[in-house]
């Protein structure tokens, strides 16, 4: 393995640093989480401004209007952008930025391309992914929601489910059957659909931090062009599988950064006395920090690897996550009580180990696909 | 110590009533949608509140063990605090003399609140109409008349538990503090709804890991999911055993009393904290969602966990062979 952690790259980093000290009017506490028309809002100017600027699609490639950064000037980028405090990576631009954008320059067609890459790049639009279903979450490969093909179009009816940002999108990463009597992962199709079509319903629904930034939505006749079809019709499940690594990858060094300040913030805020439990514990919590940075710069630097490589980062991400804000709530004593932006983090950090594949899935990935255990019985 | 744990017709015949009454004033769902000061009169007329007082002074005359096992039933049902501070403040008034008092809390006329203390100042949880609050300084609790005292509701945490902030308290008076079992028997009953919403919480789970699908077969099936299920069963019955020997030595007045209670209190809100986390976690995307109750019973046990109060558990003496009265 050639591991050169090169990141001293200092006139990219001071490029960096002062642009988001100039132009930051927005900040990781306003409400860009909370969901709602103001935080499209915020979180879209902030990349449009982003994008002038060209600080917009750092991983994309340059071809495709992104900025083409390397690895480690992608790492430098993050570690400002998270200094400065800017907007949680994980706003409404996330899904486009982060898996629709990289899916469509994987496997879209020119015309798919050019329309919708520069709108994602800009946050003139907005997407979300459908593909989880009631009955269809970790087993996703057994959806139900159908498009029937008739002459260019596809007719959809169904039900998904969870879809983050579906109330706030313009477009969603739509994963349907559309091979008649298909199983599993044959006949599946990766569709653009305009959010805006008749007999598509949006429903949030309320999480247990108590907002509402993920929905159902309903598709009742709704006809998509077959244009909208990405990559081959009834091939969606390999399309979906495309960016598998991709979303992992960036995401993960934009989330991890996030999660050290979380860390030191909570040291700093919890004024623990040295020799008492509370230090011992949050010196832990800022190794296994240090310890998820180092994994999440050696996956970005070092060449292969295999996508499911992102399950061990994902996983020790998520399990820490919950530890850092179950122990930030504790150092408030009775307080944890009331609402307040600690414990509403906490009760968030609850769908670290479900969103994206659960805790129980990553462990089955990382026994059966790294580690080459035999499969677990399945349908 | 004879340690009775075999039930009696009578106590089978309360605690099937407890649940009957239970399940038709206080199901789940009244928890949905905004919180809402609970009603406690359904606990009054089953005579929840004094179910262990001596029947010389208007109770029922159970054991402690049977009104915590009472409270267990409550804690499934993620009832206010407000029906854990009723019998305790009726056994602190007792404690001091006042059996007039006693009798009006136990009846519901006069109402009271568990309260807390934070870094700034005093959580009321509850009812916020209380003219009496309890709260616990160090190992002591005191009954303080609150009828004078401003609250101001807050945004809770918790759906379902109002909440609301009192500046300060007024100066305590001598009168108004719990014998030490009185104390210890809070702590009982506290931990007692703890393993009410550890088992609510196994329950559910169990229940879901059972009918829900994935991959063409129960999720139950999974062995990640069994070993969560199994780790839940652990917890509650770590807690109940432990409940049980706190509860009865403590009933009895044992010198073990004060040990068995602080081991109890320690132990009791990392269960229901854990049983909740996994009854979550089992649920998917909708035990995330406010939709499903999984989350609630995480949210009374983060209620009831600041309520319980720790001690100084290592500087107690360690029972080295179990108490025995009977020797
Ligand atoms: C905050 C949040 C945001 C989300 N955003 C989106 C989105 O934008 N778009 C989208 O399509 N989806 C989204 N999801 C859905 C998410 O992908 C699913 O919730 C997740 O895949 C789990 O599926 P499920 O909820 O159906 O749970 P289930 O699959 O029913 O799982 C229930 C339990 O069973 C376990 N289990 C299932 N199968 C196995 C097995 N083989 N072995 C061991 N254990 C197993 C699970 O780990 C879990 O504990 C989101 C979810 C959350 C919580």
């Amino acid at each position: 393995m050639n591991l050169d952690i090169e990141i001293d790259d200092n006139s990219f980093r001071l490029r960096a640093r002062a642009w988001l000290r100039a132009n930051l009017g927005v900040t990781s506490s306003d409400n860009i989480r909370h969901g709602g028309q103001t935080a499209r809002k915020t979180a879209t100017q902030w990349l449009a401004k982003c994008h002038a600027a060209g600080w917009s699609g750092v991983a994309w490639p340059r071809e495709f209007g992104g900025q083409g950064l390397s690895p480690a000037r992608l790492i430098i980028w993050y570690e400002e952008y998270t200094r400065a405090r800017a907007p949680s990576a994980l706003d409404c631009t996330f899904v486009g930025l982060n898996h629709a954008g990289p899916t469509l320059i994987a496997c879209g067609s020119d015309t798919q391309k050019s329309f919708h890459l520069p709108r994602i790049l800009s946050g003139k639009s907005i997407w979300c992914q459908g593909f989880s279903e009631p009955g269809s979450g970790s087993d996703l490969a057994s959806l139900k929601t159908t498009g029937k093909v008739e002459d260019d179009m596809l007719v959809v009816n169904g039900q998904k489910i969870w879809s983050t940002c579906a109330d706030l999108a313009d477009y969603q990463e739509l994963l349907i059957r559309t091979e008649p009597g298909s199983k599993r992962h044959r006949g599946l199709s990766w569709v653009i659909c305009d959010m805006t079509l008749p007999g598509i319903t949006v429903r949030p629904i309320e999480n247990m931090a108590g907002v509402s930034h993920f929905a159902e939505v309903f598709y009742d006749d709704v006809r998509i062009p077959l244009s909208n079809v990405v990559g081959a019709l009834h091939d969606g499940w390999n399309v979906a599988m495309t960016t598998l690594g991709f979303e992992r990858k960036t995401a993960a060094i934009a989330l991890q950064l996030e999660l050290s300040v979380t860390v030191e913030d909570l040291i700093t805020s919890a004024q623990a006395q040295p020799g008492t439990a509370l230090s011992e514990q949050l010196a832990d919590l800022r190794a296994e920090a240090a310890a998820l940075r180092a994994m999440t710069y050696r996956a970005v630097l070092r060449d292969g690897g295999t996508p499911f490589d992102g399950s061990l980062i994902r996983l020790t991400f998520a399990e820490l996550a919950q530890r850092i804000h179950r122990t930030a709530i504790d150092t408030l004593g009775a307080e944890a009580l009331l609402d307040g932006p600690m414990v509403h983090d906490y009760l968030e950090s609850y769908s670290e180990t479900i969103a994206g594949g659960t805790a129980e899935i990553q462990r089955n990935i990382i026994a059966e696909r790294i580690l080459g255990l035999p499969r677990e019985p399945r349908a | 110590m004879s340690f009775d744990l075999n039930q009696t017709e009578d106590q089978r015949q309360i605690h099937d009533a407890c649940r009957a009454m239970l399940a038709e004033h206080y199901p789940l769902s009244r928890l949905r949608g905004p919180a809402t000061a609970e009603s406690l009169a359904p606990l009054v007329a089953f005579g929840a509140f004094a179910f262990a007082l001596p029947e010389a002074h208007g109770g029922a005359g159970f054991t402690l063990l049977d009104e915590a096992l009472l409270h267990v039933q409550l804690g499934r049902h993620l009832i206010s605090p407000a029906a854990l501070a009723a019998p305790i403040a009726a056994r602190i008034a007792l404690d001091n003399g006042q059996l007039e008092q006693a009798v009006k809390i136990t009846e519901g006329q006069t109402s009271v609140s568990a309260m807390v203390k934070t870094k700034n100042g005093i959580l009321l949880l509850g009812n916020g109409a209380a003219v009496l609050g309890i709260i616990r300084q160090h190992d002591t609790m005191q009954l303080i008349d609150i009828s004078q005292v401003n609250r101001d509701r807050k945004a809770a945490m918790a759906q379902g538990q109002p909440i609301f902030a009192i500046a300060s308290l007024p100066a305590p008076k001598s009168n108004n503090v719990a014998k030490a079992q009185t104390s210890q028997t809070a702590q009982i009953l506290v931990s007692a709804q703890l393993l009410g919403v550890a088992e609510g919480a196994r329950d559910l789970a169990v229940e879901y890991a059972k009918i829900r699908e994935q991959f063409g077969r129960p999720i139950g099936s999974f062995q990640a999911i069994k070993h969560h299920c199994a780790n839940m069963a652990l917890g509650v019955e770590k807690l109940s055993a432990q409940l049980d020997m706190a509860a009865i030595a403590v009933g009895k007045q044992s010198e073990d009393a004060a040990f068995q209670t602080a081991a109890l209190a320690r132990i009791a809100p990392n269960v229901a904290l854990e049983n909740a986390r996994i009854c979550i976690q089992i649920h998917g995307g909708i035990g995330f969602s406010a939709e499903a109750d999984a989350h609630l019973f995480l949210k009374q046990a983060h209620v009831l966990r600041q309520l319980i109060g720790q001690t100084d558990f290592l500087a107690l003496p360690a029972p080295m062979a179990p108490t025995r009265e009977d020797t």
